[in-house]
């Protein structure tokens, strides 16, 4: 019971945060909370659920409540303004990234619609940083790892540094090394990474592309594409 | 290839690092170094280090020696030597303000080891360069991207600086910001707290290739409040994806032949340098080889080259490698063989093993039918091969080979006990004139850290055995009973404890009447320090005890200071934003720990220091007051009694300005004082000023003005120089050449005219050419000159 009250508490407390971040985003404040730092294939973005999806192009802005939307074999890295961390869009995801300046401190709050994401995040001082997915809050502090998403679970890897996770019926800390497996319960169960988790997880740090090359008729078609795992990098 | 230049991302840092903001010390009077240069120094980053060598057929080896103004000791590492120079990194967490002091060891072919600056200790004082602060405005201001060092394709590239956690006085829009000396602030866009570039909207203003930013931030009055500096590259699209994909590697191979002329004798060198770098997912591949016309068997190794390949969990290089273990034990000294670590976090292990020491024969001087006692270069000979059973000789070098490893468990954040074990050997076949020897190290060590690293508690020991001659192998039983047979035949009851201890110890190296040390029970060869540092209040108090026995030995560091024990306490407190450094430090040691001299000596040494870095308009500037006194615990003066104080006042100031155009301005003045009250009343004074301002008129032309006066007496004896040096850099043809000339002439005592030419074409895009003439004269001398021409390709 004490944990459920927990964790009404911490989805309250995450959604009255972004319901005054939302608030607060009709004040004028042009500071975006995060950067488009590298684009591979497909990558859209849009301002807020009513809005249409819009090309991503390297470098560009994303305010408070903006969506970043990652198609097949695409990746996004999200590149936090104040510098705190960097997030890696892995494919057919869907990033709401929120966040508030207050004094200076950008309290960060991204929601993961669906798919999975890497994340490197340095030390935190006051402010929050907190990943929120349909089943789970995870707070970070100096935190690597990655999170995956999907319609009956979430998967929470943690590289190093600690991860605290709030669900509906449980809470806990999750150090590095450690993966828990999230249900749609709220059940947390927490074992060592494995190889196949491992390799999930290194999945979520790939960064870099492969192209190839065809030489056709009309010229030379060059396709640029995100490897699979285990073939590139 | 699109890049000119692209060594590895690695080397590209090291070499930006050592050109945007480079402190050299050109005006110290030596004939064997020519220049030391550091990076930017500031606290907890690394610090490169270039030391420029003249008559490189006469060094063997290269060490610096550094500590910061609170450390107790010099940390002694040996440099990485390739061709003219040798390179250090010296890790950020070894750097702290206010000043570095360094001196560097050159060991020469003769076996003969001089200093840099010149007579140091005895005749000169070490060298300072200034440590600035780290400053909170660096956290407030943030380039987002590109990081530093990184490369982004040209077509993408944009620049993108965060003001999120600037006070409220900051003007973003006032944000002046340089590309490659080229104003872009207007074509920036300012979002709120963010300003973004996007290079693709200003076709023409970015150009493949290294990348410098220049930021400087004001404040709503217009008053300069920060400056940022950063490097980056930037490559074509298609080479970038080249580079992006699959395994990636860089190259280049640099030739060089350099004909040096000294004192009427010329030699030539022909030195080939290829080095090559590759990288596929996390694996990163190194290689480099230097091959000169130096390498010669009667001489300690003279190419180098490794290959290495390590990831996130591994290490493993084989060939010229420079290992660190505990720094009593190993601390980079080059060994040629193998060396890697396995660190997994929770359990780690590092290991290397290979040669330290190439044999090289010595030679006879005299021989001797019979001699009345050996002495350290009387040896026992074959008289069969050499007439007499005794000869004084010049000692030769045996090939020495060496083990060690250390198993450690945790990851070294907050907790890491470690074991290390070295030991090592002389191969009695390798050379004759010498006495082959033997030496092993135990230790352990531990790291504690609390409360986020603001506790830290250090400590390493380690016990050291050695044996001066295994010539005749460890003890047989017959030896043990010749040894221990009394008049009437019985053996003594000491035999089955020696044997005892053979059978122990002979597991581990050779054990005969020449295994030292000979009093253990007086921890004679135990070394143990510890230390304790604690972050609080703006404080960073640390406090460390060491000791080491007069017989505590390492073959793998060759540089620990035996006999001595002590305490070391400092303060440095930070006031105003880390703008305001103030430092106290204590420290008593004392010797003849085992009481094997005739007196005790005790070595007491006060440092305090005020710093202000005011980030802005105004000199950076250090002041610092020293008192180093020896003595002893008697009051008789006698041959050897000490008794002498040194009082040494410094004064550092540098200033970044702009008076028209930029310039780089830094003015050092340090004087001391040694009254020597014992018999041998060698009281000195040593004066030392010098000036240097650099200024930079435009992209391509930049000047180097230096002047030091220097003026010392040493037992009466008066010693004084004045050096002026003045050149300039100048960037033409598209920067495809540059030419740069430096002129230094020296006049008082020291009496030098130097001359320099630098010059470097981009012949092809891969295609370096480097040109290099040196000339100089120095009184009643002959003149010497060093000229030479090397081609560097980039694969």
């Amino acid at each position: 019971m004490k944990r459920k009250l927990t964790y009404i508490s911490a989805v309250i407390i995450s959604l009255l945060l972004i319901t005054t971040i939302t608030a607060s985003n009709s004040e004028p404040d042009d500071t975006p909370v995060a950067l488009v730092k590298k684009i591979v294939k497909d990558v859209t973005h849009r301002s807020g659920q009513e809005g249409a999806w819009e090309e991503a192009k390297t470098g560009i802005p994303l305010k408070n409540g903006e969506e970043v939307r990652t198609g097949y074999k695409s990746l996004a890295l999200v590149l936090f303004t104040d510098g705190s961390g960097l997030i890696r869009v892995r494919e057919n995801s869907i990033l709401h990234i929120y966040g508030e300046n207050v004094d200076q401190k950008l309290s960060k709050n991204t929601f993961i619609q669906k798919g999975k994401i890497g994340f490197d995040v340095q030390k935190q001082e006051d402010e929050e940083f907190k990943f929120t997915t349909p089943t789970a809050v995870a707070s970070i502090r100096g935190t690597a790892g990655s999170i995956g998403v999907t319609d009956t679970t979430t998967i929470i890897t943690c590289r190093r540094g600690l991860i605290g996770i709030t669900t509906q019926t449980s809470s806990g800390d999750l150090p590095g090394g450690k993966t828990a497996n999230i249900n749609q319960k709220g059940d947390i169960v927490i074992t060592e990474t494995t190889a196949s988790e491992q390799e999930q997880h290194n999945q979520t740090e790939q960064t870099e592309t492969k192209t190839i090359k065809i030489r056709t008729r009309e010229g030379i078609l060059e396709i640029d594409y995100y490897p699979p795992l285990g073939q590139g990098n | 290839m699109k890049i000119k230049n692209l060594i590895s991302v690695k080397v590209f840092i090291i070499l930006i690092l050592l050109q945007v903001l480079p402190q050299t010390a050109y005006s110290q009077i030596s004939e064997i170094v020519s220049a030391v240069t550091f990076s930017e120094s500031k606290e907890g980053q690394p610090l490169s280090v270039r030391v420029d060598l003249k008559q490189v057929s006469q060094i063997n080896s290269v060490t610096m020696a550094y500590r910061n103004l609170s450390d107790s000791e010099f940390k002694l590492r040996e440099m990485e030597l390739i061709g003219s120079s040798a390179t250090l990194v010296i890790p950020g967490d070894e750097i702290l303000v206010p000043t570095l002091t360094y001196y560097v060891i050159i060991q020469q072919t003769t076996g003969e080891e001089v200093a840099y600056p010149e007579g140091y200790p005895s005749m000169a004082e070490p060298l300072q360069i200034m440590v600035t602060a780290v400053s909170q405005k660096d956290k407030e201001i943030v380039v987002l991207s590109p990081a530093p060092g990184e490369l982004v394709p040209l077509e993408d590239m944009f620049i993108s600086i965060s003001f999120i956690k600037a006070p409220e006085n900051v003007d973003v829009s006032k944000t002046k910001i340089e590309l490659n000396g080229v104003d872009i602030s207007k074509m920036a866009l300012v979002a709120g707290d963010l300003i973004i570039f996007y290079a693709n909207n200003f076709p023409g203003v970015a150009k493949e290739g290294a990348q410098n930013l220049n930021i400087e931030v004001f404040d709503k009055e217009g008053k300069s409040y920060h400056k940022i500096k950063s490097n980056f590259q930037a490559a074509q699209g298609d080479y970038y994806t080249s580079l992006s994909t699959k395994f990636k590697y860089l190259a280049n191979v640099e030739a060089e032949s350099r004909n040096e002329n000294f004192g009427g004798a010329a030699i030539w060198y022909n030195n080939l340098t290829a080095n090559a770098n590759g990288s596929y997912g996390d694996w990163e591949l190194r290689g480099y080889a230097y091959l000169t016309s130096e390498e010669d068997k009667k001489l300690q190794p003279q190419h180098r080259f490794s290959v290495g390949i390590n990831n996130t969990w591994l290490r493993l290089r084989v060939g010229d490698t420079y290992p660190r273990f505990p720094d009593m034990i190993m601390d980079g000294k080059r060994v040629r063989g193998v060396s890697g670590a396995l660190e997994l976090g929770y359990f780690n292990i590092n290991a290397t093993f290979g040669e330290i020491a190439r044999g090289l024969e010595g030679s006879i001087i005299e021989t001797y039918p019979s001699i009345s006692a050996l002495g350290e270069n009387i040896i026992k000979v074959d008289s069969a091969k050499y007439g007499n059973p005794y000869a004084k000789v010049n000692l030769g070098t045996y090939n020495r080979e060496v083990f060690a490893v250390r198993p450690s468990f945790g990851s070294g954040e907050n907790f890491q006990l470690g074991f290390t074990y070295l030991h090592a050997i002389d191969d009695k076949n390798s050379i004759e004139l010498n006495t082959p020897k033997e030496n092993i190290v135990a230790g352990t060590d531990l790291k504690l850290a609390f409360d986020n690293q603001n506790i830290i508690f250090k400590t390493q020991a380690s016990v050291s055995l050695h044996n001066s001659n295994i010539t005749e192998g460890t003890f047989t039983d017959e030896d043990l009973d010749s040894l221990f047979k009394s008049d009437d035949g019985s053996l003594s009851g000491d035999r089955d404890q020696f044997e005892t201890l053979r059978d122990l110890l002979g597991n581990f190296m050779t054990v005969n009447q020449f295994i030292g040390p000979i009093n253990p029970e007086k921890l004679s060869s135990l070394g143990a320090e510890a230390e304790l540092q604690l972050s609080y209040f703006n404080n960073s108090v640390r406090a460390s005890y060491i000791y080491r026995g007069n017989d505590y030995q390492s073959f793998g560091q060759d540089f620990v200071r035996n006999d001595v024990k002590g305490l070391n306490v400092s303060d440095r407190i930070r006031l105003f934003d880390n703008r305001v450094f103030l430092l106290f430090g204590y420290e008593k040691l004392e010797d003849n720990l085992q009481e094997t001299k005739q007196m005790t000596t005790f070595f007491e040494t006060m440092n305090s220091s005020i710093s202000y870095f005011p980030r802005n308009n105004f000199p950076n500037l250090t002041l610092g007051y020293s008192t180093f006194k020896n003595y002893n615990d008697i009051d008789t003066l006698g041959e050897f009694s000490t008794d002498d104080i040194t009082n040494r006042i410094s004064a550092i100031l540098s200033y970044n300005f702009i008076a028209e155009i930029r310039h780089n301005a830094s003015f050092n003045v340090s004087t001391s004082t040694r009254e020597d009250n014992s018999l041998i009343n060698a009281d000195a004074k040593y004066t030392s000023l010098s000036l240097s301002v650099n200024s930079f008129w435009n992209s391509d032309l930049a000047s180097f003005l230096s002047l030091t006066y220097y003026k010392s007496e040493i037992s009466t004896e008066p010693y004084n120089y004045t050096m002026l040096s003045l050149g300039g850099k100048y960037q033409m043809l598209d920067d495809k050449l540059e030419l740069a000339v430096y002129l230094s002439p020296s006049f008082g005592d020291y009496k030098r005219q130097s001359f320099d030419f630098i010059g470097q074409y981009e012949a092809m895009k891969n295609l370096r050419l480097i040109m290099q003439i040196r000339f100089y004269t120095i009184s009643g001398q002959s003149a010497n000159s060093i000229s030479g021409l090397t081609l560097r390709y980039d694969i």
